[in-house]
């Protein structure tokens, strides 16, 4: 017997980082009774600690509730959550499709943000219907009236009637449930039809393998029938099929409009695209859903141990990391310098510094991270075109006709005080004025192209500083461009140290090269001999400083023969150097990469 | 029953620590306090049933050298260095070579304590002049000015001993010149042994909470290098430089894995392969001792990978350097091998490696501990 497809109402809860998401989530689960206000760990919703720590959400935990509203009825809630960042706006735009109304939060104190923005638009691009909520309302410095005009002039929704909410204290929570109820559309679907469900997320379960979570559109999905993925055409054994709530509750079927998750035998969890459609083996749908795209990563760096023999290491963590993300892609790569590591690709800056965190934390690998890069177009003189990515990717000077790089287009709102500083950042970071619009008297919309290159050394932290804190952003990625590009090669006692490249607008390669090599000097420590150190672009040096060689060095008295001591002191002087990287018989600590990728960023004028 | 401490024949140093100064340098970290009221008398006997406790273990051994150092061993009056040598005599042996050396500071060295030690078997004094300007002794708390330091060398040469000095470098305020100086009054004040120390600053000690800033010291160190030998002082020693014949013996003892035994608080010893040490203060050394058991707080015995690598740091302390057939006849000739593997990363300008010997240069003295420190 399937639920009658009236009584379900599938829906998503959108915001900015820090607008009340996780905290509005948390008090539905609990007004519904659906967790134990005692089992209530805060924040339910985001489960990885990482996650927790950064206020942001990630993976995505789709959660059953049984409501009984006020017209007497049982009604199943399914909230599926989204992950708050840009870099991970194709999941949110997946999560979406399996849903029909989005509730929209607004921190009432601060606004609409872009993340807002960016999220409502992909939501009204799948026609949901948007609940607007005001949150926080029970805060001094609430301004519902001028939420309530922004959310209508910037998004186009009209919010005069929207919820007022304190998510923390719980006003207005029985309210927002009532309205799931009355303006979210209840799924449609047909039983009969040929099985169509669509794979929102994938996990893996230590007991059950890979778990994909799905929406049925259409048809059944029951135990023991043969699956087929449309995407990667795959057939499986569907071993299980049940629900969240929030814990893992198997059911016999899943029916039209239900979400829930299947156990099949898929073997890892690359073969679960996010997006792909789900068919019965025996009687293929039509058509898969639609929205399915392979998800590319757009940036990339290198990992590598900061002890060589730690490779399996950092091989094992990984491959047990992409069990759970099938986002990070990596293959092994050898650097001169670093040895052997893993060039890692990632949706995003944030995506790549939280998978580094979640390697040294959850699976205690230390590793050096080589500067982010993207991918880059290089079209040959003999008309190929080849993917660089990584700056070694790079072919002869001579044998390149031409350079592209990815851009994006940039949507970044602020109070209109900033908007100077943040144009001049925009320039200066190779930005391409696009336009500029008041969403209300003080609140302006600032439109750039830019080089993604740009956007992920270091735009996020510059934009904060100048804005301080005030801004949001967005992007899109919009193709690729020529441009004037040039690899800046490092040289460390005459050798290139591949670790150091790095590819920069022909305009920078001075600055930069004068940055790099400046911060080296400062973090290299003296050794035994003089170090010179180089930038270089091609064959032309283009900035040259010297590290002296050791000179400070302490003759201390051994009293009384205590030799134990010393040997001590050396020994720790010994394991001081053993964390430092050899490149040659130059010894360059951890720091020295790390800083790296700090000067690159910092010291562009 | 075979006893571990006792092979046949042995000789052995001795080192004494004498825990007490008049008053505490400034930049001084060591264990040593100033005394009160009877201290003094009651330590001698505490030094003497710690005496005790190794002599029951080990019979009255030779010693081939014995090293009273502190602290300021000038602290003890004539009664009380009356005896200490008593206490020595009672428990261990000298012949007609042992090298016997006592510290002294300038200010309490008296032409008593000189008279008593010739007449027992002390062959060197070492003063801690430090330096002959009184400006820089002024900054490191010394209680001597550089008139007395002079005084003290003279009448500890007139008396017939070996006489060595230590000597600071690297101070605060020390400029290459009045480092020069210092130098060449040691190299002409008749002295047969000159040690180089470059001050450290040591966590609690007042000179370091002043964080005062330090010169680099290596030029400081290089000119000596090239000083002394000029003046016949031969540097032997990372640290140490001496006419000929006059090498401490007990010094050259540690580098050469020799053993020794440290009594006193906070002294080092090194027996039948077991490194160890003396609880540190005053306080629980009298306790340990007056419980009837040894002072012994910490001890341990290296596996023969690092014990290899150990003997060759301390070689390598040495102008002589590692004496490499006797180091494969000890340690294995993989064991030089591996050594050899970690060396060859540095230059000929830094160490040296001929048929015989594996040395370091002057060049790869100055830069010791970097050196050490890879193969340590």
């Amino acid at each position: 017997m399937y639920l009658e497809l009236d009584r379900i109402r599938n829906f998503s809860i959108i915001a900015h980082v820090d607008h009340g998401k996780s905290t509005l989530a948390d008090r539905l689960l609990e007004d519904t009774g659906t967790v134990d206000k005692r089992n209530m760990k805060a924040q339910l919703l985001d489960m990885l600690d990482l996650e927790r720590e950064r206020g942001i959400t990630i993976k995505l935990v789709p959660v059953r509730m049984n409501y009984k509203a006020k017209d007497g009825k049982e009604y199943i809630l399914n909230l599926i959550d989204t992950p708050g960042h840009v870099d991970f706006s194709y999941e949110v735009s997946r999560s979406l499709a399996a849903c029909e109304g989005a509730v929209l939060v607004v921190d009432s104190t601060q606004g609409v943000e872009a993340q807002t923005v960016a999220n409502s638009y992909l939501a009204v691009d799948l026609d949901l219907a948007i609940l607007p909520v005001l949150n926080k309302i029970d805060l001094p410095s609430a301004q519902p009236d001028r939420v309530r005009k922004e959310i209508k002039e910037i998004i186009g929704i009209d919010a005069d009637d929207a919820a007022l909410v304190s998510a923390k204290t719980g006003e207005g929570v029985p309210d927002v449930l009532e309205r799931i109820v009355r303006d979210v559309p209840p799924p449609f679907g047909d039983t009969n039809a040929p099985l169509q469900a669509l794979i929102f997320d994938s996990v893996y379960d230590n007991y059950k393998g890979v778990i994909c979570y799905v929406r049925v559109v259409n048809g059944t999905l029951n135990a023991g029938k043969t699956i087929h993925f449309m995407a990667t055409k795959q057939d499986y054994e569907l071993d299980e099929v049940g629900v969240f709530k929030p814990e893992m509750v198997k059911v016999d079927e899943l029916g039209p409009g239900e979400v829930g998750y299947i156990a099949a035998s898929v073997k890892t969890i690359t073969e679960a695209h996010v997006g792909d459609t789900i068919t019965d083996a025996s009687r293929h749908a039509a058509a898969p859903l639609p929205g399915y795209r392979k998800v590319k990563p757009v940036v990339f760096c290198g990992y590598f141990p900061v002890e060589r023999e730690n490779i399996n290491q950092l091989r094992e963590a990984l491959e047990k990391l992409q069990i759970n993300d099938s986002a990070i892609s990596f293959e092994p790569e050898n650097s001169v310098a670093l040895g052997f590591g893993f060039r890692c690709g990632f949706l995003g800056l944030l995506h790549m510094e939280i998978s580094k965190e979640r390697l040294n934390r959850e699976f205690g690998v230390d590793l050096v991270a080589t500067a982010p890069n993207v991918v880059y177009q290089i079209v040959l003189t003999n008309g190929e075109v080849i993917e660089a990515h990584r700056p070694s990717d790079f072919p002869d000077p001579v044998k390149i006709q031409e350079i592209r790089e990815p851009y994006i287009k940039l949507s970044i709102f602020m109070p209109d005080e900033f908007v100077g500083a943040a144009m001049k950042l925009c320039q200066d970071k190779r930005g391409t004025y696009v336009g500029m619009d008041y969403l209300t008297p003080e609140r302006v919309r600032l439109a750039y192209n830019m080089p993604l290159a740009e956007f992920i050394l270091d735009f996020n932290d510059k934009l904060k500083s100048v804005t301080r804190g005030y801004a949001s952003l967005d992007y899109d990625h919009i193709g690729f461009r020529a441009a004037n590009l040039v690899k800046v090669d490092v040289l460390i006692q005459d050798e290139p140290v591949d670790a150091f490249s790095f590819i920069c607008h022909d305009d920078q390669a001075y600055s930069r090269g004068h940055a790099v090599v400046g911060k080296l000097k400062e973090l290299i420590p003296r050794q035994l001999f003089e170090i010179p150190v180089q930038a270089a672009v091609g064959k032309k040096v283009i900035v040259r400083m010297n590290i002296k060689a050791v000179r400070k060095d302490v003759l201390a008295k051994c009293y009384g023969g205590d030799i134990t001591r010393k040997r001590k002191l050396l020994e720790k002087q010994k394991e001081g150097k053993k964390r430092m990287k050899q490149v040659g018989r130059v010894s360059i600590p951890q720091e020295a990469f790390l800083a790296f990728m700090d000067v690159t960023k910092t010291e562009d004028k | 029953m075979h006893n571990p401490f006792e092979p046949p024949n042995r000789r052995l140093s001795l080192y004494i620590h004498i825990p007490f100064c008049e008053r505490k340098c400034n930049y001084c970290a060591f264990d040593s306090v100033v005394p009160s009221a009877d201290d003094c008398d009651v330590y001698l006997e505490l030094l003497n049933k710690e005496l005790e406790w190794w002599s029951s273990r080990i019979n009255r051994p030779l010693l081939s050298t014995c090293y009273i150092g502190g602290g300021t061993p000038t602290v003890l009056g004539c009664a009380q260095w009356e005896r200490l040598i008593q206490i020595i005599d009672s428990h261990f042996y000298f012949d007609d070579t042992s090298e016997v050396t006592v510290e002294a500071n300038p200010n309490s060295l008296s032409g008593a304590h000189l008279h008593l030690w010739r007449d027992w078997r002390i062959t060197r004094v070492s003063i801690g002049v430090q330096s002959f300007d009184d400006d820089e002794l002024k900054i490191l708390g010394r209680l001597h000015n550089a008139m007395q330091a002079r005084e003290a060398i003279s009448y500890a040469l007139l008396s017939g001993f070996s006489v060595s000095a230590d000597f600071m470098f690297g101070l605060p305020g020390q400029t290459f010149l009045n480092w020069g100086r210092t130098l060449r009054e040691a190299a002409h004040s008749g002295l047969h042994h000159i040690s180089l120390y470059q001050l450290s600053l040591e966590e609690g000690t007042p000179l370091a909470a002043q964080s005062p800033k330090l010169p680099e010291g290596y030029e400081s160190y290089r000119w000596a290098q090239w000083y002394l030998p000029h003046k016949n002082y031969m540097q032997y020693e990372i640290s140490n430089f001496a006419l000929a014949g006059h090498e401490s013996q007990h010094n050259l003892n540690y580098w050469r894995e020799g053993e020794y035994l440290g009594m006193g608080p906070s002294a080092a010893g090194y027996i039948a392969g077991w490194r160890y040490k003396n609880t540190s203060g005053l306080k629980k050394y009298e306790q340990r001792i007056g419980a009837g058991g040894s002072a012994i707080a910490s001890g341990e015995r290296l596996d023969a990978y690092h014990r290899s690598r150990e003997a060759a740091v301390l070689a390598l302390r040495t102008s002589a350097g590692i004496a490499r057939e006797e180091y494969c006849e000890t340690f294995g000739k993989s064991a030089e091998q591996s050594l050899l593997n970690s060396l060859n990363k540095f230059s000929e300008e830094l160490v040296t490696i001929t048929d015989k010997n594996i040395m370091l240069t002057r060049k790869g003295m100055r830069v010791a501990n970097r050196i050490w420190s890879e193969i340590v």
